[in-house]
């Protein structure tokens, strides 16, 4: 019952913000390309290895806010996303 | 007595108590956010730049102004729509715009159509103040502008490079560590032609307010602390511009006389605007008497006739532009055909 829901919300959140913003957002540090993650709904900073959230379609783009992705499953959700072939106009560059 | 005492502790003190629980328990919290910093901050270490102002506690005063915003500001609204103003005096459009935190609101109202803005970004450091603009946006009567929103840090600007026609920064970029450092990223993110326009608050600011404060202090703690922070002065903004690479730079000043009806109603509209001590060596301990007597030396020191107690408010507008071949320009040395003296006998015989 929930997940549908959560899957919408998602799916609402992220087609609000991408498509005008991820033209002009790059890394706060490298200014490199960002990478949008649909599945963690982050904006992904391969430079630096750093995503960072997006809330209520709102990214966060404070260094603060940016979650290191390390060792820990954060990396291999973005990875497995990354292998599967994500959809075209996923990347943001 | 208490709450005069409290209010007064929240402008200078900064953050008492609260704010220092507050941060401990974001680092606490987050651990992961909290090693990312150290490992991919750029001043960590060398200790090459300086740190003048707290940003964490910056962010939270900022988020306490979103909820404290009042609907429309006297001081703020001039500010901005002098800001808005030189908009019109250029032939240019700027399809994609920037504004930078500060008084965002403000901005977004009174921007009106100006300056032909198609795509509109907002961004701030504070996650609260950036929702409520967003709120605030559905009840627009201007929908052909498209707006977006992005919490973001001036001092890491996230935006490409060349991609934006004008960076709009209403009293905000003040409260920046590093302020060159800021606009050479403003100029960056600009296109060529694009356009830079910053408002900040100068020297004079709270002039009032730091003498009060320095003499309350004296006189109750023997001793003085930083209350009120050090702002650029009017020549620092023309250096500032230069330095960053902008071409063609302005300078403007401008001094607004905000009048209250007591020291404590200065204090609850500088925490509503989110410019309340943020400085890394404050005290962060005011006493209660230390504070009413602030408030005491302040009336009666500067107190008009009419019981109203001014304060100052210096505004340095900035303008600057990211150099294009179409600009007019100096010519190289040594590269004038014609002698000043033939110039003079041409033109100024008659003087």
């Amino acid at each position: 019952m929930v997940r549908p829901s959560f899957a919408l919300l998602r799916s609402a959140a992220s087609t609000g913000f991408a498509k005008s913003l991820s033209e002009i957002l790059v890394c706060p540090l490298s200014k490199q390309p960002l990478r949008f993650c649909e599945e963690t709904n982050s904006l992904v900073s391969d430079a630096i290895g750093v995503s960072f959230p997006i809330k209520n379609g709102i990214p966060c783009l404070v260094l603060k806010d940016g979650k290191i992705l390390g060792s820990d499953d954060d990396d291999d959700r973005t990875k497995s996303n990354d292998g599967s072939g994500p959809a075209p106009g996923n990347r943001a560059s | 007595m208490r709450t005069a005492a409290r209010s007064l502790s929240l402008l200078s003190g900064g953050s008492t108590g609260r704010g220092w629980s507050l941060s401990l328990f974001v680092r606490g919290a987050s651990e992961a956010s909290e090693g990312s910093r150290l490992c991919f901050s750029t001043d960590g270490g060398d200790g090459s730049r300086v740190k003048i102002f707290d940003r964490d506690l910056k962010r939270k005063q900022r988020d306490r102004a979103a909820w404290l915003m009042r609907p429309s500001d006297c001081f703020v609204d001039s500010v901005a729509e002098n800001l808005l103003d030189r908009l019109e005096d250029c032939k240019k459009t700027f399809p994609t715009a920037l504004c930078l935190g500060g008084s965002l609101e403000a901005v977004r109202r009174l921007l009106r159509g100006r300056g032909a803005i198609e795509k509109l970004i907002m961004m701030d450091m504070s996650c609260d103040m950036i929702q409520q603009c967003k709120e605030r946006e559905q009840d627009k009567s201007d929908k052909n502008i498209e707006t977006l929103h992005v919490v973001g840090d001036e001092e890491f600007l996230p935006m490409k490079e060349s991609s934006l026609d004008l960076v709009l920064s209403c009293l905000g970029l003040h409260w920046t560590n590093d302020l060159p450092g800021a606009m050479i990223q403003c100029k960056l993110a600009l296109k060529p032609d694009g356009l830079f326009l910053a408002a900040i608050l100068g020297g004079e600011t709270l002039k009032e307010l730091r003498i009060a404060c320095t003499i309350a202090q004296m006189e109750r703690e023997g001793g003085i602390s930083p209350r009120v922070s050090p702002l650029a002065q009017v020549r620092d903004a023309g250096n500032l511009l230069t330095r960053a690479g902008f071409s063609l730079p302005g300078v403007d000043v401008d001094e607004y006389v905000v009048r209250y009806k007591s020291a404590l109603e200065l204090i609850e509209h500088l925490r509503a605007m989110g410019e309340t001590n943020a400085l890394l060596q404050r005290v962060p301990i005011l006493k209660r008497d230390t504070a009413l007597a602030t408030a005491a030396i302040y009336e009666s020191m500067f107190a008009a006739e009419d019981g109203t107690i001014p304060a100052t408010f210096q505004v340095i507008y900035m303008t600057g532009w990211k150099e294009h071949p179409s600009q007019p320009k100096a010519k190289q040395r040594g590269s004038a055909t014609i002698s000043f003296k033939d110039i003079q006998n041409q033109f100024g015989n008659g003087s």
